[in-house]
């Protein structure tokens, strides 16, 4: 008698279980690299799922280099834990998961923007939002010392307007002109942004044909030397201490704080402009990696979400991708909540943020060049690129074999 | 027979539950490992591209590549120097801490403290006080060298290299010191008052009756520092993520990137990660060997009462 109870009683255990199972909640999980938009996106789907029943979960990796979210995917997908939406950076992150990422042509969305992440003629990513950068300026300094930015577009005006604003530093209670960093994982400013400086400057929208031929192993030596002198400028006039062990937090803590000029990052930064309670007049200039007159910033949506065409949860991705696209609180979210500026047309909202703003107007003005330094694999821009740029920053290498290095990197790539 | 065939039973029974263990968590593991080193195994779902065996491609060409040979010089350096200073270092603070100072037990509390603390935070902290505290204190006094970019110490790859060897030494210090203290109160007193009468100064004393009276003590730090110090990997992380780069054969690498660094780069930024886990075999093979070695030379050293 008392067996016959204890089984019934392990039955009636297992079968709870199996129904536990069955009566979970339907779930989402979306992973993206921008730690600075977490809270906001998390609000967001919390107030999404509430109204469509869905639990969804919100991973944000990123915002140091010491993990990043194509390793966390990579871990996620080797322990079969991949989550529905993920943040993915371009063509070369997307060959990574070619296998799995589901093909969106037919969203509704998709005739909204024309920025989305397509490949050979089919659509793949849902583009997160428009960013840009090029060289933000701190408009208040550089009116005390008499520059216009608008006349900041070649390198003979930079080279001249930091010598300048260099003689003028106790006058204007700055430490430095520019705020750049360059310490060996601190590439994805100098190898990555500042790098697209030389792929993409001064080309028409889209052209690739300067990172195509780099690819291909072929150096235009003249722009090289340009761009090398660029570099060489901008390391000058930096912060040495910040240039060579800084972080992001001390690179954009110095701008935000009136001790540099000029900051080398681009409109993300502007919530902690807000944190620091930045209020001084700020937009970007262009950047002026070549002699000629390069009157743009580097402006693309560079983050695009995919579905996991795995998932068990794929519809309710897609629902989660359109309403964040095309209903009014994705909307708000986007550009009120989280700053951003949207990369669908049909939405009126402004962000607040001023460096935001700058990059609206260069967009406005279609003023942009590309961003082609995702041509290159994140492994070539780190652990080839970055180590050079970090030698030149710290002064183990000139100009010559800053160029004789950077040639042999690009003719030897595998 | 019968009683012999049953106690056999259930000692394979009793047994089963942790052998089941070991062999899944353990030996499996381990032997897929070192299956996947002989593959082109990656971890992302490149469309129709299975696992090949590859043989020693993946060995031939770590042993190539530059970065690769440096991480396993400068780890091999960073070793060296790490397990003399944690080791001078705890037995110096043993010493102390064993002596007839006052506060002992304070300070012995004190020194182990650090170790509590996990490596990345730790790494975190340095970092700060290397970047920041020192040039601040250096305005503060005076020392304008010490406020220079250039001399900071996380700017160079060898004094970063030593930047992780003392924020090590703070950590680990304190632990190792805790064995030394266990031996060192074991040594009898008789031993040092029988010398003490025969006319032994301090000095002697602490060579001819403590060292080999903590040999034993000796085997378990150098086999702790040595293991601990070859696999560093969250305090390298933290404080210096492979940077300040340097340039080794020519070509353009981070200069602090240590061996456990260097493979979880391979493996997880450079999508590599059938090399990664042929480095990782490499490296398993070298601490087998190393700590082999440094065990079997130690026990020879060690007195029996």
């Amino acid at each position: 008698m008392k067996k016959a109870f204890a089984v019934l009683v392990a039955l009636a255990l297992v079968a709870g279980l199996m129904i536990g199972c069955k009566a979970a909640p339907a779930t989402l999980t979306l992973a993206q690299g921008k730690p600075e938009i977490d809270a906001m996106l998390k609000a967001y789907a919390a107030e999404w799922g509430k109204a469509n029943g869905i639990e969804v979960t919100i991973k944000s990796i990123g915002g140091s280099s010491n993990i990043s979210l194509g390793q966390q995917l990579k871990a996620d997908y080797a322990a079969g834990d991949m989550p529905d939406i993920f943040g993915i950076n371009g063509p070369e992150d997307y060959k990574e998961w070619q296998a799995i990422v589901a093909d969106l042509s037919a969203e509704k969305w998709v005739a909204k923007t024309s920025v989305a992440f397509t490949y050979e003629g089919k659509v793949y990513g849902f583009p997160v939002a428009v960013e840009g950068w090029g060289m933000a300026y701190n408009k208040d300094l550089l009116d005390k010392a008499g520059i216009d930015p608008a006349t900041l577009n070649s390198f003979g005006a930079y080279e001249a307007a930091f010598a300048k604003l260099d003689g003028m530093k106790a006058e204007l209670g700055v430490d430095s002109v520019v705020s750049m960093a360059a310490a060996a994982d601190m590439g994805w400013v100098t190898a990555h942004h500042n790098f697209n400086s030389l792929l993409s400057n001064g080309l028409p929208y889209g052209d690739t044909s300067v990172a195509d031929a780099l690819i291909a192993g072929k150096v235009d030596a003249t722009r090289l030397a340009e761009y090398a002198d660029w570099v060489e400028l901008l390391f000058k006039y930096a912060d040495k201490k910040v240039l060579t062990t800084g972080n992001y937090d001390s690179q954009v803590g110095a701008f935000a704080t009136g001790k540099a000029v000029f900051l080398h990052q681009g409109n993300w930064t502007d919530p902690n402009m807000a944190q620091a309670n930045a209020t001084f007049a700020m937009g970007f200039a262009p950047h002026g990696s070549m002699k000629a007159v390069t009157d743009g910033i580097f402006v693309s949506a560079p983050s695009f979400y995919v579905v996991n065409s795995e998932s068990k949860n794929k519809k309710a991705a897609l629902k989660f991708l359109e309403d964040l696209a095309l209903t009014e609180a994705g909307a708000k979210y986007m550009v009120q909540e989280a700053g951003m500026i949207p990369a669908f047309a049909g939405i009126s909202l402004n962000p607040a943020g001023q460096l935001s703003k700058s990059v609206q107007q260069w967009s406005a003005a279609g003023k942009v060049y590309s961003w082609n330094q995702y041509l290159f694999s994140g492994d070539f821009r780190d652990k080839t690129l970055a180590p050079i740029y970090n030698q030149f920053a710290n002064g183990a290498i000139d100009k010559a074999q800053f160029i004789a290095l950077m040639t042999d990197a690009f003719v030897s790539r595998k | 027979m019968r009683a012999r065939a049953e106690n056999k039973l259930v000692f394979w029974l009793f047994l089963a539950p942790a052998l089941f263990a070991f062999v899944m968590v353990i030996l499996v593991p381990f032997g897929l490992g070192v299956w996947y080193s002989f593959t082109n195994w990656s971890s992302s779902p490149r469309t129709g591209a299975g696992i090949a065996f590859v043989g020693l491609d993946n060995f031939v060409r770590s042993f190539r590549d530059p970065s690769f040979l440096y991480s396993f010089t400068i780890t091999t350096a960073y070793t060296i120097v790490n397990v003399a200073l944690v080791n001078v270092v705890a037995f110096a603070l043993a010493l102390l801490v064993t002596s007839a100072i006052r506060f002992r037990n304070f300070y012995r509390a004190g020194f182990f403290v650090p170790n509590l603390i996990g490596g990345l935070i730790l790494g975190y902290i340095w970092q700060f006080i290397f970047n920041n505290a020192i040039p601040s204190l250096g305005e503060l006094v005076g020392i304008a060298a010490w406020s220079e970019p250039a001399n900071l110490m996380l700017a160079r790859s060898p004094t970063a290299i030593l930047a992780i060897v003392i924020a090590g030494t703070w950590q680990y210090a304190g632990y190792i010191m805790v064995i030394y203290v266990a031996a060192l109160e074991n040594v009898p007193v008789e031993l040092h008052e029988a010398a003490q009468i025969d006319g032994a100064s301090p000095w002697q004393r602490l060579r001819a009756v403590t060292l080999p009276m903590v040999s034993q003590a000796f085997t378990i730090t150098l086999f702790l520092t040595l293991v601990n110090s070859f696999k560093q990997f969250d305090t390298n992380t933290s404080l210096t993520n492979g940077g300040p780069s340097a340039m080794f054969m020519g070509k353009p690498i981070f200069g602090t990137e240590l061996l456990a660094m260097n493979i979880y780069n391979t493996a997880f930024i450079s999508n590599d990660l059938a090399m990664g886990q042929a480095r990782a075999v490499i490296f398993f093979l070298v601490i087998a060997l190393i700590s082999t070695a440094q065990v079997r030379a130690n026990k020879k050293r060690e007195i029996e009462l």
